[in-house]
């Protein structure tokens, strides 16, 4: 039914009056005025049209400036729901473990990005090797695999564990052997899941070989003492250290360690109560400890055994045969002094060889028994667990694998086929094996002739622990989520093996629950916070030693009469050694590494041979000749020549961990492969050989960071004699002399109020290991430049470490600095060395702040000097102006141009970079800045904290990196900081204080422990 | 300015028989007024092509980063500085040309003036070059003016001696353009209306209603004398500023009170050796041996006597004062110049500097064209070493001996630096085809005084005193303008 109702909007429409139904048509009620805009009058008004212009203007005008630039597009992702531990810009801390070193791992929203020391860690609480801090950069690595590897091809976790299961079991079925290769395993919960690998295949054997080995030492113990390990050493309790060929301070055993046990007897601390220990050092080329020896005396390789049984006949008055020492008779002279003060500090001193010959250790066990080091220097009781392999196992697994008895074979953090001495037997044998697996993160040189890859995640992204020292327990724990498709070895062994536990986190708590913790009565999460566990150590025991040493005696003379066949001319004795970058080569593709300069000859980016200024002269070599050095076997490999001096006539030397050939974009085809000159005999591998030289007619150019060797006779460098600090604590130091200064500025002094940041450095605690140049590099975000850019002198590190050489004369006994006089020197045997970290200084007179012709370089209330680098148009002006040449320049865009492709070039690998600090563009100056962002982070918690800051709450990267503690940061303005307590010391000095630029950093002067005596061995 | 007979003494300024006003007129304005030779496309080219290398070499800098010069950690600055300072030198002569020898009333550098005031210019374009190409970010180049901003409260730093560099460069630059052209309007107006067409349109333009009469040439005699003025403490002051870059630095070899007269002088020295290559070659391709006589080569020689002769002394002095400061970096730098890594350099710098300009000191030698040639190249290969050797040197070992470093230039930093020459002569031979290289109005004034011919009328009137004349034509011997056998005849 139709509705008859009709519904009115108004009383209007209800009386319908016309004047309504007149509206009504219109669709407003109320007429518009557009008549009267559009009449003749409205147009020709001035207003509108000029307004209309006006928009018409501003409209384009602001539409061709919106469209002038593309706004880049960022994709950025936010946390959905933010974990609770995860505010951006506070870093978390995390402990972990990285070679057995405890660290503390900081990240920043959910990334690691700096390594530093775990407070709790005991021994390794002082400071951390380079390698250690560079590791962080390893994460990043865009030559990692992202999946496993399965007959080279990309595949599944799943399909991986099928075909290694079926492998495994048709191994089992023929009841051939498998092999688990692994460099020296540390860590109990690892070792707990080969054990568990092995019940379940029986025919398991876990071999363990390091490619720089401890075999030697670990055999003699077990001869001497029927111990088979290697021992802790106490350099902080032997006064009086005697080292032949040992890298203690660097490469052997444990550098960062040894230096912080070393330093105690010898830095500004242990000199104020007049005491400091004295060491020798008898090397063949010129290691680390050898620069920082008081007294070092050169051996030919070959003098090496000769030497240690000429001391030991010294000392016990035994006549061992084999003791004679040729024509070097400042070795003989040196022995004697040596012996006469290894009786005068009995119990108090220490003898360590480098060598990895069973029969030289057990002859150094011998002289260590002779002068009561056991129980007190050496502790046999609680011994190091860092190194454990067995060369003559691995020399075994060759044979077994050439005989057809191996059918699987597992390669866990090893490389034998760019590490083994013979590569291509190993590679041979290889082949013979039906399952080859490695555990590796890349393709390396083994794992490209492996069936499979079960790719491995970095320690940051893993499970673990690791025991160091017997009763020394430490974690490791993530601090990220793997990034790749990567599962942790461990895991991959368990789920092979079908363990009851297969997720290795779990299998960690449980070992540790069951062993560690009940026995130290902790918890797992006080170990997930603290990272370490110390049990109690038990006495260390003092040993005799029983043995004959004829037969020994006769080894030692035969190694080293098959040695001594050098002619002085071009058939030297080679030493290969490890570098302090490169190591045993397992980090060559990092770039820092292959960036941080050899501490003693500068070299970055390569290996070569060091011979000594006489030896090249002998043998018509000049630097940077390339030389190809052939060995008895055939060996051979090209190199350029270093000049070295202190290298041993004779002798040349060879860095082991360059030639890699597939470890990624930077470490590829750096250097030449050295381990091929390393030998198998007696049982253990050498490290020493005999190499014909010969010319090649071409020459190529190291990069090293510093090309003059001499200080030059200035007094940049002040030291002093023991004896002589001993009289007068400023000795050497040029504090009785001061000049008087004269300011302009008298009436018009600036008062500083708040903190005056500066420095002190110990000159005779730094060693020079480089350490804190990596950590820098770390936490500023201080690109890597590459090998041609570093020989064009234009590395970027903030921090450098001058190295200097001088020479005693024989004659005059006085100490030759300047190179021309050094070059009409006979002899450049005794050469001393001192290392001096240099970095911008603070000046309070900076002569950078007033040449900056825009303001970009500043002086800060508190004592810095600071560098703006958007104001920066790059002049360079206070670069030249710097008397310490402390300032870097960014010559090109190094983080974003394909041609220095080392390792920043993609977003990957960029994600290392430290939030808090600013990278540098092209064209812009940089320098230290005192890590500022250190400072205001600390000042910051100070403030929000509501106290004053504290000493020691801010800690320079370079310092915390230090394990000798050389470097002290603080507040000038605090009286009793630590700091200005050593900037009154009388050993300070400024460098260059006579151009009275008011340097903030005070250096505290070298003190060497010789005398006379010292003297006499080299006259 | 004239009127007045001149000595019989005095040599002749212009030489050559029926010089007329018309006559120099033509003479002076035959390049602008006709198409190039030969000669000139030849070395136009040439130019040119340095030229274009210039653009690419900056272009290569400005694209990749100064990392493309062979710069490094321990020497910032090397040939960029070096050829900074060569350029900001070479300035020098125009301005002591047509400032100081104007208040000194020497009339000998009317002819010299101009061509002169051009290379000025064109050398301080050059060095202003190298200003904005030496820097890491030269986008930002106008950071160093004091230009209000809106960066904050950000100033330029008036402690810098490169702020006062900016400052001494670019009032130099301005004050010499002005006295420059401010000369060249009754010159411009003489083409103008000797043009037509196009040229003329554009002359017209160019001369600023130049009108001719006499209160304009008073006001233009008033003009020239005030900028002389203002000129004159500018020969000074430039290159004691540049001076300063290096003196008010701590670095030894640069910290040196000596910098600011020995830099002058050393300006000096190298502007007028480039006057000499320049204008020797220009008087004989365009025919003006008249006009740049061997008068003036001889005067401008004398001058490079004795400014090479301060710069040698000031070599010793800085020894001397290097030994007898005691200080040891100070007394390394010196004895590292002359005997170190770039002791070549230093030896250069001596030779060419300071013994081969003594050969001066023999009339044959500093009259003969082809030896002076030769020694004015000589001088400015000399003076580049020389800031080569401040430079380079006194960086590349200074403190601390672990960053000594050595320099090695890549071919950026050559092909820049060479450029920049081609870029100096592509314009000095364009300036050669549009406007007169010797300043026509001047030249005039000289006519009726101290012309070959008019003092050949004052001889054949025959007031003058024999033995005077007699040395007066024993004068005109090392001429090659002028014809011997004339003055036999009287």
């Amino acid at each position: 039914m139709e509705s008859n109702k009709k519904y009115w909007k108004g009383l209007e429409e209800l009386k319908n009056t016309p004047a309504f139904v007149e509206n009504n048509k219109n669709e407003f009620a109320e007429p518009l005025p557009i008549e009267d805009v559009l009449s003749e009058a409205g147009l020709s008004t001035v207003t509108p049209r000029r307004d209309f212009l006006k928009a018409l203007g501003f409209g384009l005008g602001a539409v061709t400036l919106a469209a002038c630039q593309t706004t880049p597009v960022h994709k950025s992702i936010p946390y959905l729901i933010r974990p609770e531990e995860v505010v951006p810009g506070i870093p978390n801390y995390y402990v972990s473990t990285f070679k057995g070193q405890s660290v503390l791992v900081k990240t920043v929203v959910g990334r690691p990005i700096k390594i530093e020391v775990n407070p709790n860690a005991g021994i390794f609480s002082t400071g951390t090797d380079a390698q250690a801090q560079a590791s962080v950069l390893d994460l990043y690595d865009v030559s990692k695999l992202k999946a496993p590897l399965l007959k080279k091809a990309e595949t599944t976790w799943s399909k991986l564990d099928e075909f290694v299961k079926g492998e495994l079991n048709k191994a089992q079925a023929s009841g051939k052997k498998i092999r688990i290769v692994s460099s020296s395993l540390n860590s109990p919960s690892a070792k707990a899941v080969v054990a568990d690998f092995a019940v379940k295949y029986p025919t398991t054997k876990h071999v363990q070989y390091d490619a720089v080995s401890y075999t030697g030492i670990i055999k003699a113990n077990e001869n001497s003492f029927g111990k088979a390990v290697l021992p802790k050493y106490n350099f902080d309790k032997a006064d009086l250290i005697v080292s032949f060929a040992a890298d203690f301070l660097g490469t052997w055993i444990s550098g960062e360690e040894f230096t912080a046990q070393y330093v105690s007897n010898r830095n500004h601390k242990s000199l104020e109560k007049g005491k400091m220990s004295r060491h020798f050092q008898f090397e063949t080329g010129m290691s680390l400890t050898g620069t920082n020896a008081d007294s070092r005396i050169p051996i030919k390789l070959s003098e090496e055994g000769p030497a240690l049984i000429t001391l030991y006949n010294a000392i016990t008055g035994s006549n061992l045969a084999g003791g004679t020492l040729g024509n070097n008779t400042n070795a003989d002279k040196a022995l004697k002094l040596v012996a006469k003060e290894l009786l005068q500090n009995k119990g108090k001193s220490l003898v360590v060889s480098g060598s990895n010959d069973v029969s030289t250790q057990t002859l150094v066990n011998a002289i260590n028994v002779a002068i009561g080091s056991y129980g007190t220097t050496i502790d046999l009781d609680n011994s190091n667990k860092r190194y454990e392999g067995n060369d003559a196992e691995f020399a075994e697994l060759i044979n077994e694998m050439n005989r057809g008895e191996v059918a699987a074979v597992f390669f866990l953090n090893s490389n034998p086929v760019y590490d083994a001495t013979n590569s291509k037997a190993f590679t041979d044998a290889l082949a013979k094996v039906a399952l080859k697996v490695s555990f590796s993160d890349r393709v390396d040189e083994t794992s490209d002739l492996c069936d499979a890859v079960a790719i491995t995640p970095n320690y940051l992204e893993s499970w673990g622990d690791a025991n160091t020292y017997e009763g020394f327990y430490s974690i490791v724990q993530p601090t990220i989520n793997p990034v790749f498709n990567s599962r942790q070895a461990e895991q991959s062994l368990l789920i092979w093996s079908d363990g009851a536990v297969q997720d290795y986190y779990k299998y960690v708590r449980n070992n540790w629950e069951a062993t560690v913790l009940p026995a130290a009565g902790k918890t797992w999460n006080d170990v997930l916070q603290s990272g370490v566990v110390t049990l109690t150590a038990k006495p260390a025991g003092a040993y005799t030693f029983a043995l004959s040493l004829d037969a020994v005696a006769t080894s030692i003379a035969n190694s080293s009469k098959a040695l001594a066949k050098g002619n002085g001319k071009d058939t030297l004795e080679l030493h290969v050694y490890e570098s302090i970058p490169m190591r045993d080569g397992k980090h060559a593709n990092n770039a820092f590494l292959q960036e941080l300069p050899d501490p003693v000859s500068k070299v970055t980016w390569d290996n070569y041979l060091a011979i000594s200024p006489k030896q090249a002269e002998a043998s018509g070599y000049k630097e940077f000749d390339v030389v190809t050095i052939k060995d008895e076997k055939g060996t051979s490999i090209d190199l350029p020549v270093l000049i070295q001096p202190g290298q041993a006539m004779g002798t040349a030397s060879v860095a082991l961990g360059y030639g890699r050939t597939k470890v990624g974009k930077a470490g590829n085809n750096v250097g030449q492969n050295a381990f091929p000159f390393v030998s198998f005999n007696n049982g253990t591998l050498k490290y020493a050989t005999v190499v014909k030289l010969s010319g090649t007619g071409r020459t190529d150019e190291l990069a090293q960071t510093q090309t003059h060797y001499s200080f030059e006779g200035r007094n940049i460098i002040r030291e002093a004699s023991l004896k002589d600090y001993l009289k007068d604590p400023a000795a050497g130091s040029g504090n009785h002399h001061k000049h008087k200064v004269y300011d302009l500025w008298t009436t018009d002094k600036y008062e500083k109020l708040g903190n005056d940041w500066v420095m002190a450095i110990d000159l005779n605690a730094c060693t020079g290991c480089g350490s804190c140049i990596v950590a820098c590099n770390v936490e500023n975000n201080i690109p890597v430049v590459g090998k041609d850019e570093v020989r064009r002198r234009r590395e970027m590190h903030w921090l450098r470490i001058d190295r200097y050489y001088s020479f005693n004369d024989e004659k005059t006994g006085e100490n030759v600095t300047e190179e021309k006089e050094i070059a009409h020197m006979s002899n450049l045997d005794n050469v001393s060395v001192v290392h001096q970290p240099m970095l911008c200084q603070h000046c309070d007179h900076a002569p950078c702040e007033t040449v900056c012709p825009v303001l970009a370089t500043v002086h800060s209330s508190d004592g810095l000097n600071h560098m703006a680098y958007n104001r920066c148009v790059g002049t360079r002006y206070c670069a030249n102006n710097c008397p310490y040449k402390v300032r870097r320049f960014n010559w090109f865009n190094y983080w974003n141009d394909s041609r220095f492709d080392n390792y920043l070039n993609n977003e990957f690998t960029q994600l290392v970079l430290n939030p808090d600090v600013t990278t540098r563009s092209r064209g812009v100056m940089e320098k230290c800045s005192m890590c500022i962002q250190r400072i205001q982070a600390g000042k910051l918690t100070a403030k929000m904290e509501k106290r004053a800051l504290k000493d020691g709450d801010i800690k320079m990267a370079c310092q915390q990196a230090c394990s000798a503690n050389a470097i002290i940061f603080g507040d000038k303005n605090d009286p009793n900081s630590e700091v200005s307590k050593l900037l009154r010391s009388e050993r300070t000095y400024y460098v260059l204080e006579e151009i009275n630029v008011q340097p903030g950093i005070g250096y505290m002067t070298k003190i060497r422990n010789i005398d006379s005596e010292t003297k006499e061995v080299h006259a | 300015m004239s009127g007045h007979n001149e000595s019989i003494l005095r040599e002749p300024l212009i030489t050559g028989k029926n010089i007329t006003y018309a006559q120099i007129t033509d003479d002076i304005l035959l390049p602008v007024e006709n198409k190039p030779n030969r000669a000139w496309w030849i070395g136009f080219i040439i130019a040119l092509c340095g030229a274009t290398l210039w653009v690419v070499a900056v272009s290569y800098t400005f694209w990749f980063g100064i990392g493309s010069w062979g710069l490094n950690k321990t020497v910032g600055w090397a040939w960029d500085i070096t050829g900074f300072v060569w350029w900001v030198g070479i300035g020098h002569a125009g301005t002591l040309i047509s400032a100081v020898l104007l208040l000194f009333r020497q009339n000998w550098r009317n002819s010299i003036n101009r061509s002169a005031e051009a290379m000025t210019i064109f050398a301080v374009i050059c060095a202003a070059t190298y200003v904005v190409s030496h820097m890491g970010r030269p986008w930002l180049a106008y950071w160093v003016l004091p230009l209000p901003n809106q960066f904050g409260s950000l100033w330029v730093n008036f402690n810098s001696p490169l702020v006062w560099d900016m400052f001494a460069i670019s009032t130099y630059f301005s004050v010499s353009l002005l006295f420059w052209y401010t000369g060249l309007l009754p010159d411009i107006a003489t083409i103008r209306d000797r043009a037509v067409g196009m040229r003329k349109k554009v002359y017209t333009v160019l001369s600023f209603g130049w009108a001719g009469n006499v209160k304009t040439w008073q006001r233009f005699e008033a003009v020239s004398l005030i900028l002389a003025g203002i000129s004159t403490p500018l020969v000074l002051s430039v290159h004691t500023i540049v001076s300063m870059d290096f003196a008010t630095s701590v670095i030894p070899g640069w910290h040196t009170t000596i910098f600011p007269p020995y830099f002058v002088a050393g300006a000096i020295f190298s502007g007028f050796a480039m006057v000499l290559t320049l204008l020797l070659v220009a008087r004989k391709v365009l025919g003006l041996e008249n006009y740049i006589t061997m008068f003036h080569i001889e005067s401008m020689n004398k001058i490079i006597i004795l400014t090479g002769s301060i710069v040698g002394v000031a070599y010793l002095t800085e020894f001397f004062i290097a030994w007898y400061s005691g200080s040891e970096y100070e007394q390394y730098a010196f004895i590292n110049r002359s005997t170190g890594p770039y002791w070549w350099a230093y030896w250069m710098m001596m030779t060419c500097n300071v013994i081969s300009p003594q050969l001066l000191w023999f009339k044959k030698i500093r009259t003969s064209i082809a030896a002076t040639w030769i020694l004015s190249i000589v001088v400015n290969i000399g003076m580049w070493f020389e800031r080569f050797v401040i430079i380079v040197t006194s960086l590349h070992r200074d403190y601390l001996p672990s960053s000594w470093a050595m320099f090695y230039p890549t071919w950026v930093d050559v092909s820049v630096f060479v450029g920049s020459i081609g870029v100096f002569f592509t314009l000095f031979l364009l300036f050669l085809r549009v406007l007169p290289s010797i300043a026509i109005a001047e030249v005039k004034l000289l006519l009726k005084s101290a012309s070959e011919q008019s003092k050949m009328e004052l001889i054949k009137d025959g007031h003058l005193d024999k033995e005077q004349v007699a040395e007066y034509i024993e004068s005109l011997d090392k001429f090659d303008s002028v014809k011997q056998e004339e003055y036999a005849k009287i």
